[in-house]
């Protein structure tokens, strides 16, 4: 409630309160489908109820897509799943933008960056033609505010504190010029992925730890796309923005539907509910396949942007050397881990677990970001081999017993902890797989699986876990978690870090690419990274998944991928698809036309099945009076 | 309760009887059960089909054996319909549907069970010694009861199976914990009347204990109505243990029948249209979760023949 | 003591019978009796959600899981800031502080703050209940009118083929597991196999953007699947317990009566048998009322409802500790409210409470 008070002042700047009916409207509905069904126990076959009303959408292009998460927050200062910031792309302008085709980053807000000769200062140039929803004119004093107001206010830097942690300093010298100056050479300022807000509307706002930016409509934004409405756990729905600089979208709207349950999107997609389906994160084998069949509908499966893999736990630990967790200690070992993923099978992963819609898993970055995909030489492969994984383990130390079980140090048979997503059928899946292959290799498995491990995660209490990142077109980050700087301070507190990997080689490559702003350099510098973290055996990427998902060709007639030849529409890094795709000459009127017919097939049929159940009821029920009188 | 004098005739008949005697009128008491129950259709119909299912749980290390979950050594491609080889085709990983059905009953029903019992003992301990004891701690205990009882049950038992680690054990004790409280509340009233019996003032008037009148006077008078409550709970705690597998927050390398219907739904089976990976598990849930009611109902209306019930 | 000791299918699942009022109503038929009897009824419901409230605090406080870990994601936190982020949210006082302060601050209607939606519990709880109360109240409505109807038919047919078949599909129906049932029915309605075009809207609550009565069909073709699979799954238990009920009160000897005098089958059931009958059966449709609210989880979750059920799961899995505790409070408290409105009206109904 209180929300509602703070804000109240930056309420009345704009436009008016949204959805107050919605309660006598649930009503209505309520007595409608009430009626609908007991009037059906009396009268059958009810005339159909006109449905002359959806002129509201008429001649409206209206692109659906069903998302499978449930926004968090529209604030792009909180917002953290891939749903919002997939929306906040569309919402806001960045500083720069990725190219579709090979990833290089491209003008966004920004025409122009350049670093100064020390690589300390970097300058942008702020285009002049972009305009916020509300007629006024974005500058580089918006970007300058944006960013200082995360340098400055813990609230605002919740979800993208980490873009700013190195800035020094930042101003707006003119309204086309922003100047950013740094702590430490950083080689991703091309890369910087904060969406830009109004200076004039969010400087009203209080707390923004507490701000959802949801309370009025439409919000002012500058990207492709402007929210008019939403309503939590079901849809956010935008509109497009005329005045975009880079050109308006060709659809007129875009609604993000939410469903808990994929298969109910993929139905939906395959009546023509939604003309999208994003999977969460990929359509499920059956689901693909099932879709191929389908007349109208075109299922995109390209390489993904994510890795898969199994991470070992090196012994948790803290900055101040202190120790903690619980990993197994035979994991310290370089030939225990290694032996581990020599005995997983990755090919059958590929064909079993995934049926084909992943990548074989080798270096750390996906083959779709060419410049840092890194492939291990054949020496140094560590191929399926379970015999060898077996004389490994031999060689370690670790025998088998009497019972063939495995015994560690201590006396005791191994068995490892796996930590999994309770909600992810893949990690389930492979757990299988591991309990079988090491059972062989005489190792006992449990899986520990978990709506959300962050806690025994945090804490480093297990032996291994499922991993998998969506990595960026500028690597850094997920290369930036492996380093000793992103453990924790001390065991107390949270690092960066992604499983307490510490390692003083990596490290120092880490160091060089992050300072050197050759490209071709750089990128060499990120595969002997990635050839570090192989060797080490701590990140065993067992898979590449693709991006598997599924629109109606009558209903987009393009839609652009991203890389271009073979890419993902939903979660781009960019408005590319969303902002490029082309409604169906014929399609939309279509559809339009067959959901109301089934609205009315739908209620007929319910009413029908009604009618024939009561009408079956009373016959009986005068038979069998007659029969007593 | 006063249309089942004839088991307290016995109990009293007993208590001045050799033993082989009480034994006896037991055994003609169950003869006269069984004859009652059998003019039961639909309680013989549950019964066999118990039978039935007890018979394939049992039996399945013998027909089917345990590699029927083996992931890697799957004999079919992943989610064949059905087929001469796979009669119920296969699932996601190419295991053979029907095998993992029949496998799985063994989990479902013990669970089942177990809770079931759990529950039950719960219920009738604190029923028994509520109605026994009286006085303040039966006020506690039966306060206690009460606000378990206006508990949303499913609500409850997801609170519990995510405060606990994913196993088995915890699906059981958290179908037991929520579901007691019903049969502490008839045990008490049964144990009420009980003991408000002439013959419990005698036994307690020849010296007999706490202890003696609650397991050889209470106990015996209880247990028809505990076996009752028991295979109605039994049915619950099937389908509490389907929901709760299918919600995810069952043990994932453990094959029952809810945790099946979770990974059709996981796999995407009810939009690429693969009916027949969801339809057995269901249907066998349904089957059994039927049977137990059928009998517990057959059993109740043996027991109170005022209720005609199932007839 | 008979209802009691009459062990039904009615106490199969939460023991409705017994959680519903006692058959010892008011002593006395006085107005002042029935007042007092009343004061006790509220004032026992009252100490009930007292208690409700102190489980739904300590109960979710054994989640394995620190909050404000998940509220701060993978980033790199110093033990400072996540210090203050317990100061902000309270988790750092002791148990018992937090207590008081939960419990003061519940008697004003504030929930806390939800840790993943950023917005006060209220506010989540009063924009999903709205949703919640349509497909619940839908499906209430329908389900005990159906349940009545046929438990009547059953009840005076008793024995003869039309009882068997009813009650039979009535058992049938009440064993399977609604979640399973409401997959089938979107495979077979929404999917569509074979010949069955897909009728009806796979799942949520509205297509968006429709407005005035075009909103309203669209939400009403939303809520026909759900409302099929709860009233299907529930309308059993309503008509098994008219069922016995009838079939107890035809024993009386008042109906032999009624048709010696020769009424007609129908009049004799309508006027007579009828009204006495329906006393368990209000019982059941009051804590039927309450236990729907937290029954939907899982058709609310198979259907992506945005509702309550499908808001619980989400804040469980965080945990979101003032979310959860709101929300079971919220389902707790709408049994007790429900049990102890159908205590208040039971009286009123039933003369021979009063003697």
């Amino acid at each position: 409630m209180d929300t509602h008070d703070r804000y109240s002042q930056y309420d009345r700047t704009k436009l008016t309160p949204v959805r107050s009916l919605r309660p006598i409207r649930l009503l209505l509905a309520a007595a409608t489908a009430a009626l609908t069904l007991t009037a059906a126990l009396t009268t059958p076959l009810n005339p159909a109820p006109q449905r002359a009303q959806a002129a509201a959408d008429d001649g409206k292009d209206v692109l659906t897509v069903a998302v499978a998460q449930s926004v968090d927050s529209l604030s792009p200062f909180l917002a953290t799943r891939l749903v919002s910031t997939s929306i906040h792309r569309l919402m806001y302008e960045y500083l720069t933008n990725y190219d579709p085709k090979d990833n290089h980053a491209v003008p966004g807000l920004a025409t122009k960056w350049e670093p100064s000769a020390d690589k300390l200062t970097w300058t942008y140039t702020i285009r002049d033609n972009s305009k916020w929803s509300d007629g006024k004119q974005a500058t580089a004093e918006d970007a300058a505010w944006t960013f200082n107001k995360m340098m400055t206010d813990e609230g605002a830097a919740t979800a993208n504190g980490s873009f700013v942690a190195n800035f020094r300093k930042v101003t707006a010298p003119s309204p086309t010029k922003l100047v950013i100056e740094l702590k430490k050479p950083q080689a991703t300022m091309a890369a910087l992925d904060v969406p830009i807000v109004p200076k004039h509307v969010w400087e009203n706002v209080g707390d923004f730890s507490k701000f959802n930016n949801d309370k009025t409509f439409p919000i002012v934004g500058n990207g492709p796309f402007v929210i008019t409405d939403y309503a939590p756990d079901s849809f956010v729905r935008l509109k497009a923005n005329t005045s975009f600089w880079r050109g308006a979208p060709k659809f007129d709207e875009l609604v993000f539907r939410y469903y808990k349950d994929q298969d109910a999107a993929v139905a939906a997609l395959r009546k023509g509910e939604v003309s999208f389906v994003a999977g969460a994160p990929a359509l499920t084998p059956a689901q693909a396949a099932s879709l191929k069949g389908e007349e109208n509908i075109k299922v995109n499966d390209a390489p993904g942007r994510r890795f898969y893999a199994l991470a070992t736990n090196p012994g948790a630990r803290a900055k101040n050397g202190e120790k903690f967790g619980d990993g197994h200690e035979s994991l310290l070992d370089q030939k225990v881990r290694q032996a581990l993923f020599m005995a997983v099978d990755r090919k059958t992963i590929i064909d079993r677990v995934f049926q084909g819609h992943a990548v074989e898993g080798e270096g750390y970055i996906p083959p779709r970001f060419s410049t840092y995909h890194w492939k291990p030489t054949d020496g140094q492969k560590l191929s399926y081999a379970p015999d060898k994984a077996s004389q490994l383990l031999d060689q370690a130390g670790y025998k088998k017993n009497a019972d063939g079980k495995r015994v560690g140090k201590d006396g005791k048979p191994i068995n490892y902890r796996i930590l999994c997503h309770a909600t992810d059928p893949q990690d389930k899946a492979v757990g299988k797989y591991l309990q079988e292959w090491w059972g062989e290799l005489g190792i006992g498995v449990t899986l520990n699986c978990l709506d959300n491990v962050t806690d025994p995660w945090l804490a480093g209490e297990y032996d291994l876990a499922f991993d998998g990142w969506s990595v960026n077109p500028d690597p850094d980050f997920v290369l930036s978690i492996h380093t000793c700087a992103a453990l924790p301070a001390t065991p107390k507190d949270t690092g960066a870090t992604d499983n307490f990997i510490c390692d003083k080689q990596y490290d120092e490559l880490y160091e060089k690419q992050l300072a050197e702003y050759d490209p071709a350099k750089r990128a060499d510098l990120v595969k002997q990274m990635e050839s570090r973290l192989y060797d080490t055996g701590y990140m065993n990427v067992m898979a590449y998944p693709n991006a598997v998902e599924a629109y109606r060709t009558d209903q987009i007639e393009s839609i652009m991928t991203m890389p271009q030849d073979a890419g993902n529409i939903y979660g781009q890094d960019g408005y590319w698809g969303w902002w490029s795709a082309t409604p169906a000459a014929d399609g939309e009127a279509a559809s339009e036309e067959s959901s109301s017919a089934g609205v009315i097939i739908g209620i007929v049929a319910g009413v029908v099945v009604l009618a024939g159940a009561g009408a079956f009821f009373t016959m009986r029920r005068r038979a069998t009076a007659e029969d007593r009188e | 309760m006063t249309t089942e004098a004839t088991p307290q005739d016995q109990a009293q008949a007993a208590k001045t009887s050799p033993r082989a005697l009480t034994r006896q009128r037991r055994r003609h008491s169950a003869a006269r059960f069984w004859k009652q129950y059998r003019s039961h259709r639909a309680g013989l119909f549950g019964l066999t089909a118990l039978l039935l299912f007890a018979l394939i749980a049992l039996t399945a290390p013998l027909t089917i054996g345990s590699d029927v979950q083996s992931v890697t050594d799957a004999p079919g491609g992943p989610l064949e319909s059905p087929s001469a080889e796979f009669p119920l085709g296969t699932d996601q990983f190419g295991r053979s549907l029907l095998g993992l059905v029949v496998w799985g009953s063994r989990v479902s029903l013990l669970v089942g069970l177990l809770a079931a019992v759990l529950s039950v003992a719960i219920g009738a301990l604190i029923g028994i010694t509520a109605g026994h004891f009286r006085g303040w701690y039966a006020t506690v205990l039966m306060r206690i009861t009460d606000w378990f009882l206006v508990m949303p049950t499913l609500v409850l038992a997801i609170a519990l199976a995510t405060v606990m680690s994913r196993s088995l054990s915890t699906i059981i004790l958290a179908i037991g914990v929520t579901t007691w409280p019903t049969t502490a509340r008839l045990v008490r009233a049964q144990t009420l009347a009980v003991e408000s019996r002439p013959y419990i003032e005698r036994a307690k008037a020849l010296g007999g204990g706490h202890w003696h009148i609650m397991s050889r006077h209470v106990l015996p008078n209880v247990i028809p109505l505990v076996l009752a409550q028991t295979t109605l709970i039994i049915s619950s705690a099937i389908l509490a243990e389907a929901t709760l597998a299918f919600l995810g927050l069952g043990d994932p390398t453990v094959v029952s029948w809810g945790g099946l219907l979770q990974d059709a739904r996981e796999a995407g089976a009810v939009s690429s249209g693969k009916w027949w990976y969801l339809v057995p598990p269901g249907i066998a849930i349904a089957i059994v979760a039927l049977a137990f009611t059928l009998c517990g109902r057959a059993v109740e209306s043996v027991l109170n023949p005022r209720l005609g019930v199932a007839r | 003591m008979t209802a009691e000791a009459t062990p039904s299918l009615v106490e199969k699942t939460d023991g409705p019978a017994e959680a519903g009022p006692s058959v010892h109503g008011p002593r006395a038929r006085t107005r002042t009796a029935y007042l007092r009897y009343v004061a006790g009824k509220v004032g026992g419901a009252a100490v009930s959600l007292l208690a409700v409230l102190v489980t739904s605090f300590f109960l979710f406080r054994l989640i394995p899981g620190d909050p404000v870990k998940y509220m701060t994601g993978g980033r790199q936190v110093s033990a400072e800031q996540l210090a203050a982020y317990r100061r902000e949210f309270g988790l750092d006082l002791p148990l018992w502080q937090q207590f008081t302060e939960y419990c003061g601050k519940a008697l004003t209607g504030d929930l806390g703050t939800s840790y993943q939606f950023n917005a006060p519990v209220i506010d989540k709880i009063t924009e999903a209940l709205p949703n919640t109360l349509l497909l619940t109240g839908t499906a209430f409505v329908l389900y005990t009118a159906l349940g009545v109807f046929l438990g009547t038919r059953a009840a005076w047919r008793h024995g003869r083929l039309g009882d068997r078949l009813n009650t039979g599909l009535a058992l049938t129906l009440y064993s399977i597991p609604s979640f399973w049932l409401g997959l089938l029915l979107i495979i077979v309605f929404s999917v569509g196999i074979g010949p069955i075009p897909g009728l009806f809207p796979t799942g949520g609550m509205e297509s968006g953007g429709e407005e005035g009565f075009a909103y309203v069909l669209d939400v009403a073709h939303h809520l026909i699947l759900p409302v099929i699979t709860l009233v299907a799954v529930e309308y059993g238990q309503t008509l098994l317990v008219t069922r016995s009920a009838l079939l107890d009160e035809m024993g009386s000897d008042y109906l032999t009566t009624a048709r010696a005098k020769g009424l007609r089958d129908d009049l004799v059931r309508r006027r007579h048998a009828v009204p006495n009958a329906m006393l368990p059966t209000v019982t059941l449709i009051f804590v039927n009322l309450g236990r729907t609210v937290a029954g939907v989880i899982l058709v609310e979750t198979v259907f992506s409802w945005p509702g309550l059920g499908g808001l619980f799961y989400q804040a469980l899995s965080v945990p979101d500790l003032p979310l959860v505790q709101g929300l079971f409070f919220i389902f707790a408290a709408a049994v007790i409210v429900m049990n102890t409105l159908a205590d208040l009206i039971y009286p009123l109904l039933d003369p021979r409470v009063g003697r």
